[in-house]
């Protein structure tokens, strides 16, 4: 009872109203990032369909390994978000397991980043920055990496918003500052963490994975 | 006691989500190696196929949407009905090009 009368915030009465709103409001704002991504990946799609062989020929540029171990990464990171997302919820006395989750979830992503860069590194070595000097003859294979460097960077600004979310709930629930039983920031936190992790499932085969076969 | 209970809710919750995250990663390791064989426009659907199967894991048991209340559930479905269509309006036009 204590729990909830700290975790209630103005204009609700209820704290499981207060929770119910949350849900929904991190929610419609998941469905508005669908449709943001979803443009993104509309326009890759047209254009690879106008473009198919530039787009095999821009794809096998792409490093296949830090793009599966970045992909196995986020997806591990959204096993331990899920875990203390669920752990906040059974109990008062898993504390420590949302906190050990939390930071287990901001290292990875951090990792993730880290990867990324090393990635970009290796990039721009290649020449792949669509413009004067551009490794590959084909015109659609600059459409492509446009693509790639658009969608992952915006990708990675989401990810660096989630690690900022996820660092501070890590303060405010070791400081105690709020209480972590049924936590409604923790909830919604989780929520956008995974939507982050799912925009990459997408990208994975679509920047990784074409032109591989053959 | 508490301390026993406890630790059975944390190995439950452990178990649960370690055999999710396993099938993810199993899925990423199958689109992985689909990639590298020729079927034409398979392969290419293939990785996308995984795709939308790792991200209904996610979604339904990570994001707990297959127990969620008809009003979340419908707030997560408006985003998919939306997109569906966008893509569905664009087909109609760059796929009938002469």
């Amino acid at each position: 009872m204590t729990d909830e009368s700290a975790l209630l915030r103005e204009p609700w009465i209820d704290f499981g109203r207060q929770l119910e709103a949350g849900k929904f409001g991190i929610w419609v704002f998941l469905a508005s990032e669908t449709l943001f991504f979803g443009a993104l990946l509309l326009t890759y799609t047209v254009c690879r369909i106008e473009h198919p062989d530039a787009f095999a020929a821009a794809g096998r540029e792409t490093n296949v390994w830090y793009g599966t171990i970045n992909t196995a990464v986020l997806l591990t990171s959204s096993l331990t978000m899920a875990v203390a997302a669920q752990a906040a919820k059974e109990s008062a006395r898993l504390r420590r397991v949302v906190l050990a989750g939390l930071m287990i979830t901001a290292m990875l992503g951090l990792a993730f980043i880290v990867i990324k860069g090393f990635e970009y590194k290796e990039d721009l070595d290649k020449h792949l920055v669509p413009g004067a000097g551009f490794a590959l003859p084909q015109p659609g294979a600059q459409l492509f990496y446009g693509f790639y460097w658009l969608v992952t960077g915006v990708h990675a600004i989401h990810l660096s918003i989630g690690i900022a979310l996820v660092s501070r709930l890590i303060w405010v629930l070791y400081r105690r500052e709020l209480p972590a039983k049924d936590n409604p920031e923790i909830e919604v936190t989780a929520l956008y963490w995974h939507l982050v992790d799912i925009v990459w499932i997408f990208l994975y085969p679509l920047i990784y994975l074409p032109g591989r076969a053959s | 006691m508490s301390g026993r209970g406890a630790s059975n809710d944390i190995r439950r919750l452990w178990v649960r989500n370690l055999i999710i995250w396993a099938a993810l990663l199993l899925l990423l390791l199958l689109s992985l190696v689909a990639a590298y064989i020729p079927m034409g426009r398979i392969t290419t659907a293939s990785g996308i196929v995984i795709a939308g199967a790792k991200s209904t894991l996610v979604v339904l048991l990570f994001m707990e949407l297959s127990s969620a209340k008809p009003l979340i559930r419908l707030a997560a479905i408006s985003g998919l009905v939306f997109l569906i269509a966008m893509f569905a309006l664009t087909f109609a036009d760059v796929l009938a090009r002469p």
